[in-house]
């Protein structure tokens, strides 16, 4: 069966994210890796950062442009005169609207909800981390997020929206709007957020805060 | 969420099963209606990328066909490789890395539910423009959630373990 042996931490032996075999814990020179003797999986990477400031920044960037994204119009589609615009959420409506509300719901859950969730736990975690403060169910907190990152698909939204406007250009007039530019914004954000959130350095400051 | 083992491979396998039938009338039925100025005209998700093909927009059209066609049967085509494997000690490495794969690329084919999303929220201009949600729309999104649990219920570590009894 599989190995069940728990690394121990303090004996030098890390866990490897994916197999969860043990590897053999070794100082690295700066930009070095350690990989998973087994799967072959990144365990450990020396980035030479020390600080969370810019994912607590990009995930405050982020939160803001958030309420932008879903409170501005994407576009404005005009067929004869006759307009109309769309937010991200009146999709979600007019699908419910139609009887379709699983449809309704996974758009809700993956367009508006857990990006907003992923942004918002990365702020917490960045936050306490900056601050050195203990703020409660940090730990958790940051289980959430890689549990959310997956999830956040505004990037895929925003290709969406322009597939969207190509189809609707063959049909009447399509005019961007200041929401899509702030879903562009926010797929930035996101992505730059999680890409500074570097979970060994989140580890090592949650564990010097205990 | 503790779960024995055992029930995790049995329920990946479910979704696994559910998501490779479901995927037939999810491209066989139509995922919406568009009706523009009198002319009613039902898409398929292939229609829809035919339509992109045929107006010049070929990039665009690539796009939609790798998202939300060809990913989906892949991911749904090595989570069953990866599945009927289990337990045998042999490729592990690369049943590892195919998982990795599989699990980064599974999330763009929501590219077209948000699509419909967006085209059946400016879609509502009464006789003139309308945009109505069909039930292939229903069973793609089923098949994307099941292919998604499935590579959540399988962890990449279960692929090491081997049955005790050759």
């Amino acid at each position: 069966m599989n190995t069940t042996t728990v690394p121990d931490k303090a004996a030098g032996w890390l866990s490897c994210p994916d197999c969860e075999a043990p590897c053999r814990d070794r100082p690295l020179p700066k930009n070095a890796e350690l990989r998973c003797t087994r799967c072959g999986v990144r365990v450990k990477i020396a980035r030479g950062r020390h600080s969370l400031q810019p994912a607590w920044a990009f995930a405050t960037a982020g939160l803001f442009v958030a309420l932008l994204a879903n409170v501005e119009p994407i576009m404005t589609f005009d067929v004869a005169g006759d307009t109309q615009s769309n937010h991200i959420i009146s999709g979600v409506i007019e699908l419910a609207r139609q009887g379709y509300g699983p449809v309704a719901a996974l758009v809700a859950f993956a367009g508006i909800i857990a990006p907003t969730l992923h942004l918002s736990a990365i702020w917490y975690v960045a936050s306490a981390c900056c601050l050195r403060s203990r703020w409660p169910a940090v730990h958790r907190v940051a289980a959430a997020v890689e549990m959310l990152e997956p999830w956040n698909l505004v990037p895929v939204y925003a290709i969406a929206t322009v597939v969207a406007v190509v189809k609707l250009d063959m049909m009447g007039t399509v005019d961007w709007q200041a929401g899509a530019l702030w879903i562009l914004a926010l797929s930035l954000c996101s992505l730059c957020a999680s890409q500074a959130f570097d979970r060994e350095l989140v580890e090592e400051r949650l564990e010097a805060l205990k | 969420m503790k779960m024995s083992d055992a029930a995790r491979l049995q329920w990946a396998q479910a979704m696994v099963v559910t998501g490779l039938v479901l995927y037939v009338p999810a491209n066989v039925l139509p995922v919406m209606t568009m009706s523009i100025v009198g002319t009613v005209e039902p898409l398929t998700v292939l229609g829809g990328v035919e339509e992109l093909y045929d107006s010049g927009l070929w990039p665009m059209a690539a796009v939609v066909f790798l998202a939300s066609i060809v990913v989906p049967f892949l991911k749904l085509a090595s989570l069953s490789w990866i599945l009927l494997m289990h337990g045998k000690p042999v490729l592990q490495r690369q049943r590892s890395s195919l998982r990795r794969i599989v699990h980064s690329i599974g999330s763009w084919s929501m590219v077209d539910v948000f699509l419909l999303a967006v085209l059946a929220a400016v879609g509502q201009l009464g006789a003139l423009a309308g945009v109505k949600a069909e039930p292939g729309g229903f069973f793609f999104a089923t098949v994307l959630v099941c292919s998604l649990l499935a590579t959540e219920f399988y962890k990449p570590r279960m692929i090491w373990q081997t049955n005790p009894t050759p």
